[in-house]
Formats: structure tokens, sequence, C-alpha cells
């Protein structure tokens, strides 16, 4: 029953952002809400790794990351319009969660950690370094298109809203489903006991690697909204330390939990927006509420309730 | 052909080699011990039949397949199910949860059909059907994970150390549980510290020390055995 409220209040809530937010509030607004709708897809999609399957994934901005370049590498090179760059930056991306993590599933979490921290700084090296001169190196890639709907383009900051709006609402109902199905099961009981799980016949490995793949494919998604959004792609929207920022909104929002990683979205990338003169003192504010969290409340701020039936 | 069949087994950690070539077999619907001290490679042994371990060298045939280099998930389909040292239930999960997930390999209602025996077996599990695994008694949680393993369905079923941390009294129900598995028809191959319980329970046993079999005898006689008697029996038995 409790369950079932929550889940309308979300429906509710997304409903009257996606009618209200273009209506009522000013671009600058808009924007904020686009971004942070775009982070909390990629937070959504660490979740599922870290929250879900119990896996230290410290390097996520790069799923992130190889989703933006694909889309404006597609964009500005072949003129794919932006639309249709989507889907290619969510099975490029997958291929290579699935790709990246295959070497490194067995591996215990500090060293999984340690392993995907590794991933990041190549992934960082390579576009800074402009590795197959697609990346267009430190300065990125400038010049992407609008994306266009039906041969119009939406230009508008309240178009770029909606779409992003709805790619959340998107992945909202994706992460509801998983919660109550037999995948986002499996994964629970990898993260509680790997080896018990094992022992009843879970494929570990299949699992983890899907795991990846399916949490890189949604951030793929939404690097190709973040390119679409700011028209430009740089490397260092996908440095390391995104990476840990992604992580520490999952940790200190609360694992497994939609409401707790939206909230964790909220402080860590909407505040920041919000009280641009502050910006700067974000890393120490974030860093001591952390600290006082981890302390306080380990589980997280909105700690996954559990379904008793 | 026995249902299990181990031949030279070896099994080694990095340059440690923890079991040096062991060779066992298991005849079906015989209950199997296992006799060992602290590090006597008796829960390496248990892993490399589950495929949670890779042997260095040496053959493990169960029912005809070659089960040494399968898969851990592959074992469990093929009718090897086990009940893992130190229990492992899923503490944050109800106890009809683990139970149902015992059955992972298997249809929702052949399943429910075996949950319903598992619950004649063990009463208590169904009096706390609803409760967390995490806050049952250690003797509970035995049960659980043996109630879990059985939901497999498993034609020889693994037990590895079921009295570990229990009363004796708790272990002595659980040892008349398996009695009752026993006969049912199923396999057992038990890993024991307790080797009196053990060997009452047990058609056979062999004794492992270092990584070796140093004996082997039915359990009649391995209970009489002074060598058994003196090192894991206590004296004055």
């Amino acid at each position: 029953m409790k369950k079932l409220t929550s889940t309308w209040a979300g429906l509710l809530l997304w409903v009257l952002g996606l009618l209200l937010v273009p209506l009522f509030a000013d671009n600058n607004w808009i924007f904020i809400m686009s971004y942070f709708a775009i982070y909390a897809v990629v937070s959504l999609s660490q979740d599922v790794v870290l929250g879900r399957a119990g896996m230290y994934d410290m390097g996520h901005a790069v799923y992130f990351g190889i989703g933006a370049y694909t889309t404006a590498i597609l964009n500005t090179q072949y003129g794919v319009p932006i639309l249709w760059t989507l889907p290619i930056a969510v099975v490029v991306s997958a291929l290579f969660g699935a790709l990246l993590s295959a070497p490194i599933v067995k591996l215990r979490g500090d060293y999984l950690l340690v392993a995907t921290i590794g991933f990041n700084e190549i992934f960082h090296m390579a576009l800074v370094n402009d590795v197959g001169g697609i990346t267009g190196g430190p300065d990125g890639i400038y010049g992407i298109e609008a994306p266009s709907l039906f041969g119009h383009q939406i230009m508008s900051q309240g178009g770029i809203f909606v779409l992003n709006w709805i790619l959340l609402g998107i992945v909202l109902l994706l992460m509801n489903n998983l919660e109550n199905s037999r995948l986002g099961r499996v994964f629970r009981y990898l993260k509680e006991d790997e080896l018990a799980a094992t022992t009843l016949g879970v494929n570990a490995r299949y699992y983890k690697i899907l795991a990846f793949a399916l949490g890189a494919g949604i951030a793929g998604a939404a690097g190709t909204l973040f390119t679409s959004l700011l028209q430009s792609v740089s490397p260092g929207a996908f440095v390391f330390t995104e990476s840990v920022t992604l992580f520490a909104i999952v940790i200190v929002g609360g694992q497994a939990s939609i409401p707790g990683v939206l909230l964790g979205a909220v402080l860590m990338f909407v505040v920041p927006q919000v009280f641009r003169d502050l910006a700067e003192y974000r890393y120490f504010v974030f860093g001591l509420a952390m600290i006082v969290i981890m302390v306080l409340r380990p589980q997280g701020i909105l700690p996954r309730r559990r379904r008793l039936e | 052909m026995s249902l299990l069949e181990v031949k030279d087994l070896k099994v080694a950690y990095g340059h440690i080699e923890a079991l040096k070539g062991i060779s066992l077999s298991v005849e079906e619907g015989e209950v199997v011990a296992i006799l060992g001290a602290n590090g006597a490679g008796k829960t390496t042994f248990m892993r490399s039949l589950s495929g949670l371990l890779k042997p260095r060298s040496g053959t493990i045939q169960y029912d005809g397949h070659d089960i040494g280099k399968a898969r851990a998930d592959a074992i469990v389909g093929l009718g090897i199910a086990q009940s893992p040292e130190g229990r492992r239930v899923f503490g944050t999960l109800t106890v009809e949860e683990n139970l149902m997930l015992g059955a992972y390999t298997r249809s929702r209602p052949e399943a429910l059909e075996t949950r319903k025996q598992v619950y004649e077996l063990f009463p208590r599990l169904l009096e706390r059907k609803a409760q967390m695994a995490g806050t049952l008694s250690g003797g509970e949680q035995q049960m659980l994970a043996i109630g879990r393993a059985l939901m497999a369905k498993p034609r020889l079923l693994l037990l590895d150390e079921p009295s570990l941390g229990l009363a004796p009294i708790i272990v002595k129900g659980i040892f008349s549980a398996l009695r009752d598995i026993r006969a049912s028809g199923v396999t057992i191959l038990v890993v024991e510290q307790n080797a009196r319980m053990a060997l009452k329970l047990a058609d056979r046993g062999y004794v492992l020390e270092v990584g070796r079999i140093v004996h082997e005898d039915s359990a009649k006689a391995l209970m009489a055995s002074p060598e058994v008697q003196e090192a894991y029996l206590g004296k004055g038995h």
C-alpha cells in the first residue's frame, strides 16, 4: 500500500514537472531542470552497478562520456541526427560496459574499485590526446546540432527540457520494474552474498557483466542528452572526480533507493547550480555532509524500504 | 557406477597445495562423512565439488559427467546442492524468500511442492517463514541452509559443517532431520568436525589430514578404530 502511494506521488511529481516547468520557469531554471534530469539518469545508472548489484564502480563517468562522444562524433562527422544517435550511444556504451567489466568482475570490491579508476584515467587521457583523431583533444567537440523531431529542430530550452524529462521518466519506469523483477532480485542476491547465490545456481559472472552493461547503456543515453543540451562535449565532464561524485550520490542518497538517488542528484548537481556563488564551496560542504551522513546514517539519507509481503 | 567418483584430486591456492590427491567415491543412497580437523582441506574439497574452486589436476565424475571444470551454477542444475560452511543465508530476506531462492533453477510449481516437504521436515521454518533470516537463531539458520539446498531437489546433498557453532541439543535435532532426508532417497556427503554425530549418521567415512585421506572405512569401523577415537572422538569414549 505504502509502496503504491509513493509510486503515484512520484508519477504526479514527474507529470507536474513536465507540464509546469516549461510554462512557468525562466530559462535558467529550465536549464537547471534539464541538467538535473540528465544527472539523475546517470546517477540511477550508477546505482544499477553500485547500489543494486553491489560492485564498487568508481569509473562510471566513462560510460556517460562514451555516450556523449558517440553522439558528438556521429553528429558532427557523419551528420547523424541527434535522436538517431541515442540508440547507438546506448549500444556502444553498453558494449564498452560489458567488455571493460568482463575481465574485472571476478575481483573483490576494493580491487574492482581500483581497476575502474584505471579505466577512467585511461579514458580521460584518450580523450585529451585525441586518440584516433576523433575526440577533438582537450577542447572537445563543438557545433553539435540541436535535436530534431519530425524534421523540426528543438531549439528552445523548453523543448530540450521535455526531451530530457521524458528520458528520465522512462529510466524511472525501468528502475521501478527492475526493483520488482527477477533480474533485480538476482542483482540483490549477488550483492548480498555472491558465494551463496552461486551455490544456488546463479551464474554470477554473467549477471555481473549484465549489470555493468545495463548501467553503462543507461549512462550512454544520458550522454546523448548531455551533448545535445550543451551542444558541445569536452573531456572535463568525464574526469575521475565526476565518477567519485556519482559514487557518492548513490552512497549518500541511499543504495538501490530511487528517491534516495534522486535526492542525491539534487544535492550534488542542482543545489550548486542554484547557488552559483557558493558553487566553489560545493566540495567542502558536500565533503562535510558525506562524513556526517556516513557516521550518523550509513544506510543513506533515504534508504531502500524493505517491502514485506 | 558410483554417483560421485573423485580421482587423485589436487587443488591449490597459489603455491600452497590444499588437497594433495584425494580419491573417494559415493554410491547412490549412501551417507558418507569426511572427518578432519581445521585446515585439513574439508571446505576446499567441498568447494571443488560444487565448482567454486577449480582443481589443479584429477577428475570429479558425477553421474557420468566430468564436473571438474564445470561452472558452479551449472553443477546445481545437474543435481548437486550444498549447504555451505557458515550457513550463508540471506539475512535481509525472509525465510520463505530464502527457500524460494534455493529453487532458482526450477519452475515455481515444482518449487512450491518441494517447499511443502521442507516445511514438513523443519516445522520451525514454517513458524518463522515471514521472519528475516538474519534474526533466526544459529540452529534455525542451519535448518534454513539445509532446507534451501533441498529446494533445488538434489540427488547429492553436500553439507559443510552442519554442526558448526551449535549447541549439542540443536545438533541432535539437525542430524535427526538429516536421517529423514536420507530416508527420502537423497545421497548425502557431509563434512564434519563433530566426528561422533557424523559417524552415527554415515554409512562410510573418510578421514582427511592436511590434504590427504589417511583412513577410509565403514562408519562403524572408524568409530571403533583407536586412532580415530584418539584424534576425533576424545579419550574415554
